[in-house]
C-alpha cells in the first residue's frame, strides 16, 4: 500500500468538473510527480490532497488513514506539509524564525505563555539545519523580505520542510525562477530526498524528470499516464502530445 | 380580525420600511461602486452620508453656519429652489471631498489592506471631528418644501408625506444609477474595471482617473442619500456610523457584484429597522448593529465573485 | 550554536527600565513641568489599556474597533462588585478583570474566525451594542449619568493597609499594576504564543496550514487583551470614582486605534505607551491652544498611516539603525538586526 493514495477523487466546481474519479498513489521514500498543462486539473488535485479543497466523492487516505475532508491544520499535524506557488513566507521574522515556527517542538509548545524560545537551543539548531538543507545557511538572521526571490523560494520550501513531515508536497517550485536558480533548486530537491516522500506538481519538465521517480501525467482531469521518466518519453501519447519536448 | 387590523395598522410602518431600505440601498451602491474598482473598504463613506446633509445645510439655510447679510437674499426666496440647490451642489461639493480621500489612499494600495482600512477609519473619525468643530454637537433639521413635508390620513391611517418623496426619489436615483451603469460608456468602463484591473489598464483607460471619478461618485451618492434621510434620522455627527453600516450589511447580503441583490437586500434591511422603530423606536439603530453581527456571523461568504477582498 | 533570535529572552530590558523610572518618579516631577496630579493617573491607566490592546491590534494585526466597551464593562464591574458584593480592592479588581475576560471570550468566539474588515466591523457592532445596553440600562448601570460613588478602597495587606484616596497614592497602585501588568505581557509577546500570533500577522493561512490552530490563538489573545482592559476598567473606575458609558462610544474606541498606531504598535511593544503619552500630550498642552487638537492628532494619525504606519517607534527605530549604520561605515554592511524592541 502507498503512503499516500487519491482514490477515486471527484471535483467540480459549479457544473465544471474539475478533477474525474481520480486514483493515485504516492510511494514512501520516492519523489513523485504531477505534470500537466494549465488547467488540467493539477492545482486543484493537489488542493485536494493538501486538504484545502473537500472532494465532492472519493478518498484521501495517508498511511491507512482516510483523511478526506479533514482541515490543512489537521493534516499538518498527521506530518503532510506543503509549499506555495504564491510566495507565503514571513516578511517580517528572520529567515531563521520563518523555519522556527513550523518546528514541531516549538509548535507543541505553541500555547506556552512564558517558555523562553530564544534559549530553546535544540530548536534552534533544528531551523538553522533546515536553512542549511535549503541552500540559506549564513542568512538565519536576514529578513525574510530582504531575501532575493530564489532565496525566498528556498525559504518557502524550508518553512514546509521544517515541520519534519512524512510527505512534502511542492507546488510548482520553479514557478518564476531563471535557469540557473533552477538547476540550485534541483540540487536542493536532491539534498532533501533522503528519508522523505515528496510529491512535485510541476510545469517544467525538464526539472521534473531529472528528479522524479515516478511521475503522474494529468489532463483534463484525469491521470492519462503514470511511470518512470524513461517510460514516460517512450509514451507515445507523451511524445505526441504537446508535453513532449524534452531533451 | 384582530390579526388584519394589525396588518392593516402596518402599512405605513411598510412604506417607512421601504422608504428606508431603498435610500439604505443607495448608499449602498455607491459603497458596492468603490468596492468593486477599488481595493478598499471605505468606511468613511458613511462621514459623506452626514457631511451631504451639512452641507445641503449650509446652502438651504443661514442655520448651517454661513449667513453673511449679502447672502440673505438667496435665503429669502422660495425653499423649492434652494432644496434643489442643496441637492444638487451639496452632493458634488462632498465628491470633491471624496476625491481627496482617495488620493490620500493611494499610499496604501498593494501594502496590507489593513492600511487602507485604518485610513479610511481614521478619516471617518477625522470628518467627524469637523463636523463637530464646525457644526457642533448638537442636532439640526433640514428645512424641507413644503408639499413633502407632514401627513395625511387616509384609510384612518396616518401616512408620512415625506416617506413617499424619500421612496420615490430613491427610486428615481436608483433607476437614473443603472442607466448610468448599463447603457453609457462610462458604466461600462466601470463595471469592466472592478472586474479587471488590469484588462482596463490595457485597454488605454487612465486607472487612476477612473479611481478619482468612482470615489467622487461613491460619495456624492452617498451624500445624495444623506440629504434624503436627513428629516428622517436628524442631522447629527454620529450619523455617519449609522449610515456604513446597513451599506456593509447589504452588500454582505447582496454581493459585491450584484446591483439588484443590493437593492433587494436594501429592502430587507430597511423593512427590518423600519419596522423595529414602529414597536421600539429607541431600538432601531441598535437593530442594525445586531443584524450586522446575525448576518455576518451566520453567512460566512455573502459575496459573489471577490470573495478575498473583504476578507484579506 | 549561539542565539540566533534577538535577545528578547530577558526579563528586564533597558526601555522597560526607563519606562519603569520614568513612571515611577512621575509624582516627584509632575507638577514640577505644570501637570497635575490625577492626569498622571489616567495616562497611566490608559497605558495599561492600551498596552493590552496593542495585543491584538500591534501583534496580531486585528483592528478591534470597539474596544472601549470593554473598559467600560470593567469600570462597571468593578463598580457593582463594591456596591453589591464586597467593597474589597482585591477581589473587585479580580471580578472586574474576570467579567471583562468573560464578556471579551464570548465575543472573540464570534469574531475569531475573521480578520480585515469584517473583524473590524463586527467588533465595532459588538462596542455600539455594548455602548446601548449601558446606556439604556438604568437600573444596573446608571444610565446616561453612570454608577456613583464608587470608592478608592484600601490596598489592604493584613499587617498594613494603605489608603488610595490620595490621587499620588491611587498612582502607586496603578503603577505597581502597570509593573505587572508589563513584565507579564513582555513574557508573553516573547513566548512561543507570542511569536505565533506575530506569524499570524503576516500570514494567517500559512500558521494554519502548519498546524497550528489559528481560530484559538485569536480567540485567546483577544481574551486576553480584554483581561488587560477590565483591570484598567477597574483602575479608572477608582480613579473617576465612578462607571461612566461614553467610554464605551465608538469616538473612543477610535481613539486607542489611534493612540496605539501613531505610538508605533506595529513595530514596538512600547508603541501603545507612547501613543497614549502623545495623546494625553496633545489633549491638555494643544488642548489649551485650540479645541481642535482631537482633528490635528486625527489627521496626525491619517499621515503616518500614509507615510509611515510604523508610528514614532518606527521612526525612533529608523533613526537608531541610521547611525549605527554611519558608525559601522567602512565595515562591511550587518544584516538587518530585527530586535522587536
Amino acid at each position: 500500500m502507498a503512503l499516500f493514495e487519491a482514490q477515486k477523487v471527484h471535483k467540480r466546481f459549479g457544473d465544471h468538473v474539475v478533477l474525474e474519479e481520480i486514483n493515485l498513489d504516492f510511494e514512501e521514500h520516492k519523489l513523485s510527480g504531477i505534470m500537466g498543462p494549465n488547467g488540467a486539473g493539477k492545482t486543484t488535485c493537489f488542493n485536494v490532497l493538501t486538504g484545502r479543497y473537500k472532494p465532492d466523492r472519493g478518498r484521501v487516505v495517508f498511511d491507512g488513514i482516510d483523511i478526506t475532508g479533514k482541515s490543512p491544520g489537521a493534516i499538518a499535524k498527521m506530518g503532510i506539509s506543503r509549499s506555495f506557488q504564491v510566495m507565503n513566507v514571513f516578511d517580517e521574522y528572520t529567515a531563521l524564525e520563518n523555519v522556527l515556527l513550523p518546528v514541531p517542538e516549538v509548535r507543541r509548545r505553541g500555547l506556552h505563555l512564558l517558555y523562553d524560545l530564544a534559549n530553546d537551543s535544540e530548536s534552534n539548531d533544528k531551523a538553522a539545519q533546515v536553512l542549511a538543507k535549503v541552500g540559506l545557511a549564513g542568512k538565519e538572521r536576514a529578513l525574510a523580505s530582504d531575501l532575493s526571490y530564489g532565496e525566498r523560494r528556498a525559504l518557502e520550501i524550508g518553512i514546509a520542510l521544517a515541520a519534519e513531515p512524512r510527505i512534502l508536497f511542492l507546488d510548482e517550485p520553479t514557478a518564476g525562477l531563471g535557469t540557473e536558480a533552477t538547476a540550485k533548486l534541483a540540487d536542493m530537491v536532491t539534498r532533501i530526498k533522503e528519508g522523505i516522500t515528496i510529491v512535485i506538481i510541476e510545469h517544467e519538465m525538464n526539472f521534473l524528470f531529472n528528479l522524479a521517480d515516478v511521475i503522474n501525467v494529468i489532463q483534463w482531469g484525469q491521470v492519462v499516464a503514470v511511470g518512470t521518466p524513461d517510460e514516460l518519453r517512450a509514451n507515445p501519447w507523451v511524445q505526441a502530445s504537446n508535453l513532449g519536448k524534452l531533451a | 380580525m384582530a390579526i388584519m387590523d394589525f396588518l392593516f395598522n402596518l402599512l405605513p410602518h411598510l412604506v417607512n420600511g421601504i422608504a428606508l431600505g431603498l435610500l439604505f440601498a443607495l448608499i449602498a451602491l455607491g459603497f458596492m461602486l468603490i468596492i468593486g474598482v477599488m481595493e478598499v473598504i471605505n468606511l468613511a463613506h458613511g462621514s459623506m452620508f452626514a457631511l451631504g446633509a451639512y452641507v445641503a445645510l449650509v446652502i438651504m439655510s443661514p442655520e448651517g453656519g454661513i449667513s453673511a447679510p449679502f447672502l440673505q437674499p438667496w435665503f429669502g426666496i422660495d425653499i423649492i429652489p434652494r432644496y434643489v440647490a442643496g441637492l444638487v451642489i451639496a452632493p458634488v461639493i462632498v465628491g470633491v471631498f471624496g476625491m481627496g480621500l482617495e488620493l490620500c489612499l493611494r499610499r496604501t494600495y498593494g501594502k496590507d489592506p489593513l492600511y487602507g482600512l485604518l485610513l479610511t477609519f481614521g478619516a471617518a473619525l477625522v470628518i467627524e471631528e469637523i463636523i463637530r468643530i464646525i457644526w457642533g454637537h448638537g442636532e439640526y433639521v433640514l428645512p424641507v418644501p413644503k408639499g413633502i413635508r407632514g401627513g395625511f390620513i387616509y384609510a384612518d391611517l396616518i401616512w408620512s408625506n415625506y416617506r413617499f418623496f424619500a421612496a420615490g426619489f430613491s427610486i428615481f436615483m436608483i433607476g437614473l444609477l443603472w442607466c448610468f451603469i448599463e447603457k453609457t460608456p462610462y458604466g461600462a468602463i466601470i463595471k469592466a474595471g472592478a472586474h479587471d484591473n488590469e484588462m482596463v489598464r490595457a485597454l488605454g483607460i487612465n486607472l487612476p482617473k477612473l479611481r478619482l471619478f468612482v470615489f467622487a461618485f461613491g460619495t456624492a451618492l452617498a451624500a445624495i442619500a444623506g440629504i434624503i434621510m436627513a428629516p428622517i434620522w436628524g442631522i447629527r455627527p454620529q450619523v455617519g456610523v449609522d449610515a456604513v453600516v446597513p451599506a456593509f450589511v447589504i452588500i454582505v447580503l447582496g454581493g459585491v457584484g450584484s446591483f439588484w441583490g443590493a437593492v433587494i437586500a436594501g429592502l430587507m434591511v430597511g423593512m427590518i429597522v423600519g419596522l423595529t422603530a414602529a414597536y421600539y423606536s429607541d431600538w432601531s439603530l441598535l437593530s442594525m448593529y445586531l443584524l450586522l453581527l446575525v448576518v455576518v456571523t451566520f453567512r460566512a461568504r455573502g459575496l459573489m465573485g471577490k470573495v478575498s477582498l473583504l476578507e484579506r | 550554536m549561539e542565539r540566533m533570535i534577538s535577545e528578547t529572552s530577558k526579563w528586564f530590558t533597558p526601555q522597560m527600565l526607563v519606562a519603569f523610572a520614568i513612571f515611577g518618579t512621575l509624582p516627584l516631577w509632575l507638577e514640577w513641568v505644570g501637570l497635575y496630579s490625577y492626569i498622571g493617573l489616567e495616562v497611566l491607566i490608559w497605558v495599561i489599556f492600551a498596552l493590552g490592546f496593542n495585543l491584538l491590534l500591534g501583534y496580531t494585526g486585528l483592528p478591534s474597533f470597539g474596544h472601549g466597551a470593554f473598559l467600560g464593562i470593567g469600570g462597571y464591574a468593578m463598580g457593582w462588585f463594591q456596591l453589591n458584593a464586597v467593597p474589597n480592592l482585591w477581589l473587585g479588581l479580580l471580578f472586574a478583570i474576570f467579567i471583562t475576560a468573560l464578556f471579551g471570550a464570548a465575543v472573540a468566539l464570534f469574531v475569531s474566525h475573521r480578520r480585515g474588515i469584517y473583524f473590524a466591523l463586527l467588533t465595532l457592532a459588538f462596542g455600539q451594542v455594548f455602548f446601548f445596553v449601558a446606556s439604556k440600562w438604568t437600573t444596573l448601570t446608571g444610565g446616561e449619568d453612570g454608577m456613583l460613588n464608587i470608592k478608592r478602597l484600601p490596598a489592604d495587606f493584613g499587617f498594613v493597609s494603605f489608603s488610595l484616596q490620595d490621587n499620588y497614592a491611587l498612582y502607586y497602585f496603578a503603577f505597581a499594576m502597570f509593573v505587572v501588568t508589563v513584565l507579564v505581557l513582555w513574557r508573553l509577546v516573547n513566548s512561543p504564543f507570542g511569536k505565533v500570533i506575530k506569524a499570524i500577522k503576516q500570514n494567517e493561512m500559512r500558521v494554519g496550514f502548519l498546524g497550528y490552530n489559528v481560530y484559538f490563538f485569536k480567540w485567546l489573545v483577544f481574551t486576553i487583551s480584554c483581561a488587560v482592559a477590565g483591570l484598567a476598567g477597574g483602575l479608572f473606575a477608582m480613579a473617576q470614582e465612578g462607571a461612566y458609558v461614553q467610554v464605551m462610544s465608538l469616538q473612543w474606541s477610535g481613539i486607542i486605534v489611534l493612540m496605539t498606531l501613531i505610538g508605533g504598535g506595529f513595530v514596538s511593544f512600547w508603541g501603545a505607551l507612547i501613543g497614549t503619552v502623545v495623546f494625553y500630550l496633545a489633549r491638555d498642552i494643544l488642548g489649551t491652544f485650540t479645541d481642535t487638537w482631537l482633528l490635528w492628532y486625527g489627521l496626525m494619525f491619517m499621515v503616518l498611516v500614509m507615510f509611515k504606519p510604523e508610528g514614532i517607534a518606527g521612526m525612533w527605530q529608523d533613526g537608531v539603525k541610521y547611525l549605527r549604520r554611519r558608525r559601522a561605515a567602512g565595515t562591511p554592511p550587518v544584516v538587518a538586526e530585527p530586535a522587536r524592541d
